[in-house]
């Protein structure tokens, strides 16, 4: 295990977003700076939490239901957080709009509201990513490799890259998903998203078990697909829908 | 169909944003790779680095923490007022007209950065990797490296991106060795610089502020280390006319008053500034002029309705709004003296020298004819990567906090520019934002993420 390895998992686990950015993300450069604003955004909301918690840490590693009762706490933060990422998306776009009328360009077409809501999805999704897997890489860069007991089957890196990036894809979409949701007041998708995200915060709690992951990863990745699905068929119906009616 | 505005909000802002995040991204590199592996060379070879910026205390480990704070504190109060010291020997110098000597003292300290620092770098560089290079090679490489180095630095006709190439190479050595300053000292010094940027370039009979009014007054480049996000304006003078024709015709949305008021804003440069530039690059720089000025009327969201405000009240002044200029470079001059006194102390000098100023012309009066391009001192780039460097040391989570808190107040800063329309400290928002960032995360979130993704919880 050397610096390959090491680097095999950071791209495992941010591979996808790279491509991401290269291909949508960094032709515009509004949306760069969406993405780091909202990158610092999760990281302030991420240090808050970590302030609450702090002095009821180290939890002790054996009983499982402190853990549950941080992701639920952690996760409602973060689904309040998104709806004031919404709001201050709401008042941009305004700002945008009335903008792009002074200058006299076209307003924000469909696809560049998606567009900003991928880069503050992704801004998220890589700030977890970073955060929960990649500081964690110091030592995959040397010349060993750890387990843990939970899951013997693969290096300890090689387990947290796989969830990470199942986390990235997760919070990359669910931000389109949760957007739309709020533009259109469909309360189906308001209520998907924290439900997917506590959800798939629960799921990891298997891990807790010995050689939990075996089950609790191909559940994670059952989530991913489903928010996958999900978002694609929105964006569809969205795209088309806006197709026939052009103009609007 | 129309590209959307997306397209060009924020096209400079991510110009100077891109620039430090590759510098501090190398810095860290530098830092991580050579550090672990070194600590018997470097401890040995230069344990006690003696620099202007531990003239008073020497930190060792064993000190008890008062010990070191307190040392820490003097040293920081020591290298700032060397700083002010040497800017105000700058500002008079610079007010009697010695500004051949100036840039010839800046291109003296480019190479001695280059070939000395760099040098050291380079040379830790091949022994770690054990490259296979004789010295003769690597000898003659150097001087080549350091010299196209030297002439990009002040002299016409180089293309941009070269310059701005060294820019940050120049910053990334003088960062690299500035890693080197023990922990406490390091903290205190950049906190300090911070708290002297911010006088020096707001305080009325601030040096840097000084320094910026009397180069605006007499219409003049400052003959400073800095880095521009755009070409300078005065290279593309001569095709003013034909600038304007493809600025018309790129950017007719944004009003054509807006336009002449560039227009007889660069007339009247024409008729100050002789025209030194070489064609081909003026054509780039006509282009490059079209896509700033769309970016100017486009920022302005950003900033929201102030700015709108402005630039629909004063059509030329939001031109300049663009122009930063820093005149950090000036301070190099101040490395002269350091020379003088002691080499080892260049570096820190240089660094300081390069303190960040940014400069906005104000009105229509052309004062910064030198260039449109938001200016960023290379001095901004010393500390930010300094900054995150010193974070690598700890772990990469600070790194990643760091350079975050560093962006976005770098990012502040930039809409504050806008707003204000005037020289601002690129220091004071980031450094303070990165440091609350590096203790947060070395203090709170470490334990607490470490704690859960050890047990495979994420959420």
């Amino acid at each position: 295990m050397t610096v390959a390895a090491g680097i095999g998992y950071a791209l495992l686990a941010l591979g996808p977003s790279i491509s991401l950015f290269v291909s949508v993300i960094s032709k515009k450069p509004f949306l760069i700076l969406t993405l780091l604003s909202s990158t610092l955004l999760w990281l302030i909301s991420l240090i808050i939490l970590s302030g609450i918690w702090r002095p009821f840490l180290p939890l002790s590693s054996t009983t499982w239901w402190p853990y549950g009762i941080l992701i639920f706490t952690a996760v409602a933060f973060q689904e309040g957080l998104r709806i004031l990422f919404w709001k201050i998306y709401k008042r941009l776009e305004d700002t945008l709009d009335a903008f792009a009328d002074r200058v006299s360009k076209p307003r924000l077409f469909l696809t560049d509201k998606m567009q900003i809501a991928l880069a503050g999805g992704l801004g998220h999704g890589v700030a977890h990513a970073v955060f929960f897997c990649l500081s964690l890489l110091t030592p995959a860069f040397g010349p060993a490799t750890a387990f843990v007991d939970r899951c013997s089957q693969m290096p300890f890196f090689l387990v947290s890259a796989v969830i990470a990036l199942a986390f990235v894809t997760i919070h990359t979409f669910s931000m389109l998903i949760a957007f739309n949701g709020y533009a259109e007041g469909n309360k189906v998708d308001q209520f998907f998203v924290p439900i997917v995200h506590l959800a798939s915060g629960m799921v990891t709690l298997v891990n807790f078990a010995s050689g939990g992951c075996i089950i609790g990863v191909p559940l994670l990745y059952f989530l991913t697909i489903l928010t996958l699905l999900h978002c694609g068929k929105m964006v569809w119906r969205r795209l088309t829908e806006n197709r026939s009616r052009p103009g609007s | 169909m129309e590209s959307s505005i997306l397209q060009s909000i924020g096209v400079e802002i991510v110009g100077v944003m891109s620039p430090v995040s590759i510098c501090m991204l190398l810095v860290v590199l530098l830092v991580y790779s050579l550090s672990p592996s070194n600590p018997f060379s470097s401890a040995a070879s230069a344990p006690p680095i003696r620099t202007a910026a531990n003239l008073v205390y020497l930190e060792s480990p064993s000190d008890s923490t008062t010990q070191k704070l307190e040392g820490a504190l003097l040293n920081a109060l020591v290298f700032v007022i060397l700083v002010a010291v040497v800017t105000f020997l700058l500002v008079v110098l610079y007010y009697y007209n010695f500004t051949n000597f100036l840039k010839n003292y800046m291109r003296f300290s480019a190479f001695f950065v280059l070939a000395t620092m760099g040098g050291s770098i380079f040379l830790s560089i091949i022994q770690h990797f054990s490259i296979p290079i004789d010295s003769i090679t690597c000898f003659l490489l150097l001087f080549n490296f350091s010299v196209v180095g030297v002439l990009s630095v002040f002299a016409g006709g180089i293309p941009i991106i070269l310059r701005q190439i060294y820019m940050v190479s120049l910053g990334i050595f003088v960062a690299a060795w500035f890693t080197k300053l023990p922990e406490w000292t390091t903290w205190t010094l950049l906190v300090a610089l911070a708290v002297y940027d911010l006088v020096a370039v707001l305080a009325p009979g601030g040096p840097l502020k000084l320094l910026v009014e009397l180069a605006s007054t007499r219409d003049e480049e400052l003959p400073a280390l800095v880095y521009e996000a755009r070409p300078a304006v005065s290279r593309g003078m001569e095709n003013r006319g034909s600038a304007l024709g493809l600025l018309v015709a790129g950017v007719s949305d944004s009003g054509s008053v807006e336009l002449q008021a560039i227009n007889m804003d660069r007339n009247r440069n024409e008729n100050r500034s002789n025209s030194e530039s070489n064609a081909a690059e003026t054509e780039r720089y006509m282009h490059e002029e079209g896509e700033s000025s769309v970016d100017l009327g486009e920022r302005s969201p950003l900033v929201g309705n102030a700015q709108r405000r402005l630039s629909s009240s004063s059509d030329s002044s939001d031109y300049s709004t663009v122009v930063v200029q820093s005149d950090r470079s000036r301070q190099i001059g101040s490395r002269e003296f350091e020379n003088a006194v002691d080499e080892e102390m260049s570096p820190l000098v240089e660094m300081m020298g390069l303190g960040d100023e940014r400069e906005l012309t104000s009105g229509g009066d052309g004062m910064e004819r030198s260039g449109r391009g938001i200016k960023l001192g290379l001095g901004d780039f010393v500390f930010y990567s300094v900054l995150v460097g010193r974070a690598a040391m700890y772990d990469l989570m600070t790194v990643y906090a760091c350079y975050l808190a560093i962006i976005s107040g770098l990012g502040c800063t930039l809409i504050l520019l806008s707003v204000c329309r005037r020289a601002l400290p690129a220091l004071p928002i980031s450094i303070t934002l990165g440091v609350i960032f590096y203790f947060l995360t070395r203090l709170l979130m470490e334990p607490f993420v470490v704690g859960t993704a050890t047990n495979l919880l994420m959420f």
